[in-house]
């Protein structure tokens, strides 16, 4: 049985069975009957209805935005700090390294506090 | 610019962009909701709706795809899934007005078409329902039977063998435009 013109007809002779080419052929013609669908609205219909961008993942690329901040600025103070003369007028002056560490340790922490305070009232 | 499949889902995940994701929307839009109309039997609301579902899916899930089979294949085994739990949940309920009605459209078209579209389309329609989806995936969409086979959750062997059977069917019912082509 053969269908030519939409009429089903009795089948010829045997017809190449193994011809290889065979595959390739029905590829191109399924291919090349096959319509293209316009987009009609059919993409902004479904990004419509996608979820928003979780807030997690902001979270995240402004968290490596500041800790990116922090680092450059921290490597500017490096950079530009006199070390050797702080620690010349230091011992110049006989102050004491502990007690420097010190007060900057705890001056610090008042920053940390007073930024925490501050990022929870916001 | 145009970037592949990989970059957009690297753009949607790293950053959040949607405008990347509608890109892939738009790239597949068309051949999924082409194959989807034939798996509905012609319903091609439903058919649309089953695509929609299948992207929204596809975006939520798309941090934990990890790229080991392509994009494309992974979507139709969405879609391909969604439209199956559809058929089973609803079985009875056959929108018969609007497969009527992309019937009469497609009588439209055809009379439209070449002869050889046409009788394509009957050969198809000889086919059983797993032959054609087979034979859809691997010679229309460009799947490899392993991945048709992911898509239509059957083992490799049975898709090997619907392709098989349903190109024989195909030889013998096209054979007469075969040996027209051929004769020039």
């Amino acid at each position: 049985m053969v269908i030519t013109d939409g009429v089903v007809r009795p089948a010829p002779e045997p017809f190449g069975r193994d011809e290889p080419d065979f595959d390739t052929w029905l590829s191109q013609q399924l291919q090349f009957n096959e319509p293209h669908l316009d987009n009609d609205g059919f993409c902004e219909r479904v990004m419509a209805q996608l979820p928003p961008v979780p807030a997690k993942r902001a979270e995240r690329r402004a968290t490596r935005y500041q800790y990116a901040a922090v680092v450059a600025a921290s490597a500017i103070v490096c950079w530009q700090f006199p070390l050797e003369e702080v620690l010349t007028v230091m011992a110049e002056q006989s102050i004491s390294l502990y007690s420097l560490v010190g007060i900057g340790i705890l001056s610090s922490m008042v920053a940390m506090t007073g930024g925490i305070l501050a990022a929870r009232r916001g | 610019m145009d970037l592949n499949d990989e970059d957009l889902i690297k753009r949607v995940v790293d950053d959040g962009d949607q405008r990347a994701y509608a890109q892939l929307v738009r790239r597949y839009q068309s051949q999924l909701r082409f194959s989807l109309r034939q798996l509905c039997n012609g319903d091609q609301g439903l058919a649309d709706d089953m695509a929609q579902e299948a992207f929204i899916k596809a975006y939520k899930a798309l941090p934990a795809f990890r790229g080991d089979a392509r994009f494309s294949t992974w979507l139709y085994r969405i879609a391909y899934n969604l439209v199956m739990s559809h058929k089973r949940k609803n079985a009875p309920d056959v929108d018969q007005e609007a497969v009527d009605r992309a019937q009469a459209q497609e009588s439209v078209e055809e009379a439209q078409q070449l002869g050889m579209a046409r009788d394509l389309n009957s050969a198809m329609g000889e086919l059983s329902d797993a032959q054609r989806q087979a034979v859809h995936l691997c010679m229309q969409r460009g799947f490899s039977h392993e991945e048709a086979a992911t898509i239509m959750k059957l083992p490799l062997g049975t898709v090997k063998s619907h392709v098989n059977r349903a190109r024989a069917k195909l030889q013998t019912l096209l054979q007469a435009w075969r040996e027209e082509v051929a004769s020039g």
